[in-house]
């Protein structure tokens, strides 16, 4: 009786166990690429990306993944370029991991270590502060994450044998609510 | 007199006022951007002060650099720096460099950023590499996977071959927009020289000039107009922005060098007979500046944006 008992528990235990305690799902965003040119200042945006955050013992993981090509800056042909030189076609998306502390969520500012895949590499940034604003049980994640071309080995693209900046800033702006 | 004495008198005014206009608009531009203060102190592993340390602190929301050096007590300091994000790297001989991606400095506080530099050569520092990994699933077991947003493995996957096509569209658009560029300088030529080729000059060198001209403007713009026909097209591009115009053009320009050394010909002819340019071929020159505009336009319209 005693087995059958402890069988029951570690039966409907088990799975209980391994549950989330809670789960966050991206609502929808706003990411936007900056690229400087001598002759251009263009900007990429994509809404498309897509989110979800899990909970365990106070800490959450999330992921976001957006694909390379849903970027769009109003000109298909510097689109088109810049899934080539981001070698968007073999690496099609990009994801970013982060763990946050659940009680993050009610900060007005976050500072996030985040892993990014992008271009075929993995680069860590540390410390990369973000602003909170919660309304009800939505939560507006913004910031910029500052990426450059070097961290991903992208070579610059050049327009009239002038290079691009390094520097490809990435404006965030999220919404999540509570799954 | 008097109105000599009005005009200084005017111009002193107008200079005053032009000084107060600077100094308010400095004033009021400091009041609402102010300027930060950003320092800190760089050890080593075991806590001992680095000296003659490199610090590069990077807008990077303007990409401006500002280079600092640490004292002989390890210690560093920016004055005056714009409030904003900053990416700070730090480089000492003998300590593996370090990058921090983003330090808020803003109009108020000063900034503090203690660092310490671990010994050694090669690049580890917080913004960390690793080379050629794919946008795999989440490794951590707790954590969400792409099959949780609905990105199926496929979706995730790559193809070598469509990159290999991106890349040669790339390649050859390129030489395309070089070639573009090049063909520019013997189509002014061309232009200019048509001023003595035609009309009621007689001279033939000019007109040789002008057909020879002509002719290496239209070799150039044929193999420029290759690079263009044969790049790979990209299944399932919606063509948006300023290539419409580019394309558009080619309507214009790509029948017009068909047409105009046709034309040019005939008239180049008839001009050889000691005959007034006479028929079709007085549409030599109209013909020649549409489809030079329309050629200038197109390599306008994808090399500056207005």
């Amino acid at each position: 009786m005693h087995k059958r008992i402890l069988i029951v528990l570690l039966l409907f235990g088990i799975p209980a166990f391994g549950a989330p305690d809670s789960q966050w799902i991206l609502e929808q965003s706003t990411l936007t690429y900056h690229v400087s040119h001598p002759l251009h200042q263009s900007e990429g945006v994509s809404h498309a990306a897509k989110g979800k955050g899990v909970c365990h013992s106070g800490e959450c993981d999330f992921l976001i993944a957006v694909a390379v090509k849903s970027f769009d800056s109003g000109d298909s042909n510097r689109d088109l370029h810049m899934i080539q030189v981001t070698r968007g076609a073999q690496f099609p998306l990009v994801t970013v991991r982060t763990r946050l502390p659940e009680a993050a969520a009610t900060s007005a500012t976050i500072h996030a270590d985040m892993e990014i895949q992008f271009a075929g590499q993995t680069v860590q940034y540390k410390q990369v502060a973000f602003q909170l604003v919660t309304e009800g049980n939505k939560t507006q994640i913004s910031g910029t994450i500052p990426a450059s071309l070097t961290d991903f080995k992208i070579e610059p693209p050049t327009l009239l044998a002038m290079p691009v900046k390094n520097e490809i800033p990435i404006r965030v702006e999220m919404t999540w609510r509570p799954q | 007199m008097w109105r000599s004495t009005g005009s200084h008198w005017h111009s002193a005014i107008s200079n005053l006022v032009v000084i107060y206009v600077l100094f308010t608009s400095a004033q009021s531009g400091t009041a609402q951007t102010g300027s930060g203060v950003l320092t800190g102190k760089v050890t080593n592993a075991s806590g001992g002060t680095v000296a003659n340390a490199t610090v590069t602190a990077t807008s990077v929301d303007t990409g401006q650099t500002k280079t600092a050096t640490t004292a002989a007590d390890g210690t560093y300091k920016f004055d005056q720096l714009p409030p904003g994000n900053y990416r700070v790297k730090l480089e000492a001989a003998g300590f593996m460099p370090m990058e921090i991606p983003s330090e808020t400095v803003s109009g108020t506080e000063t900034a503090v950023l203690d660092e310490k530099l671990e010994a050694g050569a090669q690049n580890s520092g917080k913004t960390q590499q690793q080379e050629n990994l794919p946008n795999a699933p989440s490794t951590n077991a707790t954590g969400p996977t792409l099959e949780d947003l609905g990105i199926s493995p496929t979706q995730a996957q790559g193809s070598a071959q469509d990159q290999a096509r991106l890349d040669k569209r790339t390649h050859m658009l390129k030489v395309h927009q070089r070639l573009g560029l090049i063909t520019l300088a013997p189509l002014v030529a061309t232009f200019i020289t048509s001023a003595n080729a035609g009309g009621k000059k007689e001279s033939t060198a000019d007109r040789t000039t002008h057909l020879v001209l002509g002719a290496v403007s239209g070799d150039l713009y044929f193999m420029t107009a290759y690079y263009a026909l044969r790049a790979p097209k990209i299944p399932g591009t919606e063509t948006r922005g300023p290539i419409r115009l580019h394309k558009a053009m080619a309507w214009i320009h790509v029948p017009g060098m068909v047409l105009t050394p046709i034309l040019g010909a005939i008239a180049y002819d008839q001009k050889n007979k000691g005959e007034k340019v006479h028929g079709i071929a007085s549409a030599h020159g109209p013909v020649a500046i549409v489809t030079g505009a329309a050629f200038g336009i197109a390599v306008m319209s994808v090399s500056f944006k207005f």
